[in-house]
């Protein structure tokens, strides 16, 4: 009885770990898709660790902006609630939101099975 | 849940202070709970014109993150006969303080954003607070873009100064637009002109910015003999000025409802 729970344990885990590792490749096929709409020209990767303030936020293309501006309302946030912000597909809100990440602007972490996206405003008093 | 109303404009003078202070008056005497921020800290002018000495905090402590915003809140409520409620948070008028804000950097500025919409908090459903008013600097100053993005609504002055309006056009464009926010236009300063319709006023005008007008406030002799140091709202109930910014606080009130 005990060998066959630790046995039927083992396959579900298996399967855990590789249905993480899906959804984590499932992430990068998102911002590959997205980084060919809207071509390479948007990703410029972080000038000098540029802060996301005001000014950067004026000078990003519309669809991020939409994005980064609901991340700092929010102060942390998963695909999930930004979509709900913003009225657009959480696929969508993933892409824009871990395209912020490699350009340095926001900083991710993963909790469980939930990833959130957050400002850094590192010795924050 | 309550409201943030940033007062803004292109070029300095156009009204800014006396429209926030009025404003936030008006809306406090119709038993609102409001507190108006002083925004413009290159030319601090709330705690000379409203009177208040030594606040336990000033707004830039609580944005270099030194004291709660509790600590900067000054209640006035009392000037206008306790109608409402009217609190202020001032910004530093004293030189260093002026020299010490105008060289944060990016990281600071970020903070200081963060900071901002922390404000929200005093709107929330637990806060004290109906009308958060923010006073700002003129232009695409650091500190006024952080408060239009904390902002959820832009009330901005103009005049019919011609370099003015073409910078008001391009900010509506180009500012408040990216960012989303609604835009209400105040036209202050505006000279009696017998021959001038007031509807052709308002169409002209719409037609020039593409937002709504909230309203035109004429030129006062009144206003500049008080040297700015007179809430309307309070000392002068039945002055033409006090009743087109009861008109104007009714109309903002009417809609974000
Ligand atoms: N409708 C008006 N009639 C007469 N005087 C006015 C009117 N509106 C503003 N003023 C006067 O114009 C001057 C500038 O006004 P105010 O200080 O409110 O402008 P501001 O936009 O806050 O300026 P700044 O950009 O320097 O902060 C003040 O002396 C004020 O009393
Ligand atoms: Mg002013």
């Amino acid at each position: 009885m005990a060998s066959q729970e630790i046995l039927s344990k083992k396959p579900l885990h298996v399967l855990e770990k590789i249905k993480e590792n899906l959804e984590k490749l499932n992430e990068k096929m998102e911002v590959m898709i997205e980084l060919q709409k809207h071509g390479k020209k948007d990703i410029t990767p972080p000038l000098t660790d540029t802060p996301l303030d005001v000014m950067t936020l004026l000078s990003m293309p519309d669809h991020l902006r939409k994005t980064a501006m609901t991340v700092c309302r929010l102060g942390r946030a998963t695909a999930d609630e930004i979509a709900q912000q913003t009225h657009r597909a959480r696929a969508v809100e993933s892409a824009y939101l871990n395209q912020l990440v490699i350009m340095g602007y926001l900083k991710k972490e993963r909790k469980g099975r939930k990833a959130y996206f957050y400002v850094e405003r590192e010795s924050q008093g | 849940m309550g409201k943030i109303m940033a007062v803004h404009s292109y070029k300095g003078g156009t009204g800014k202070t006396l429209l926030s202070i009025n404003l936030a008056a008006a809306l406090a005497k119709t038993g609102k709970k409001v507190c108006l921020f002083d925004l413009d800290f290159r030319a601090p002018s709330l705690a000379t014109l409203l009177k208040v000495k030594n606040p336990n905090c000033w707004l830039n402590d609580y944005l270099n993150g030194s004291c709660e915003i509790e600590k900067a809140l000054v209640d006035i409520s009392e000037r206008i006969g306790n109608s409402g409620k009217l609190c202020v948070a001032l910004a530093n008028p004293n030189t260093e303080a002026i020299r010490e804000m105008s060289s944060k950097d990016r990281k600071w500025e970020m903070r200081a954003l963060g900071r901002l919409l922390a404000l929200r908090n005093l709107i929330s459903n637990t806060g004290n607070f109906d009308y958060l008013v923010f006073d700002t600097s003129p232009g695409l100053q650091y500190s006024s873009i952080n408060a239009i993005v904390a902002a959820d609504l832009v009330v901005v002055a103009t005049t019919f100064d011609r370099s003015d309006m073409e910078g008001t056009q391009r900010m509506l464009r180009e500012l408040y637009d990216l960012f989303e926010k609604k835009t209400y236009l105040v036209l202050n300063k505006v000279l009696e002109n017998p021959t001038r319709h007031k509807s052709d006023l308002q169409a002209t005008v719409k037609d020039f910015y593409q937002v709504p007008l909230l309203g035109v406030v004429p030129c006062y002799c009144d206003i500049l003999k008080a040297e700015g140091s007179t809430i309307f709202a309070q000392d002068k109930p039945d002055h033409p000025f006090t009743r087109m910014l009861n008109a104007l606080a009714a109309e903002i009130e009417k809609n974000i409802a």
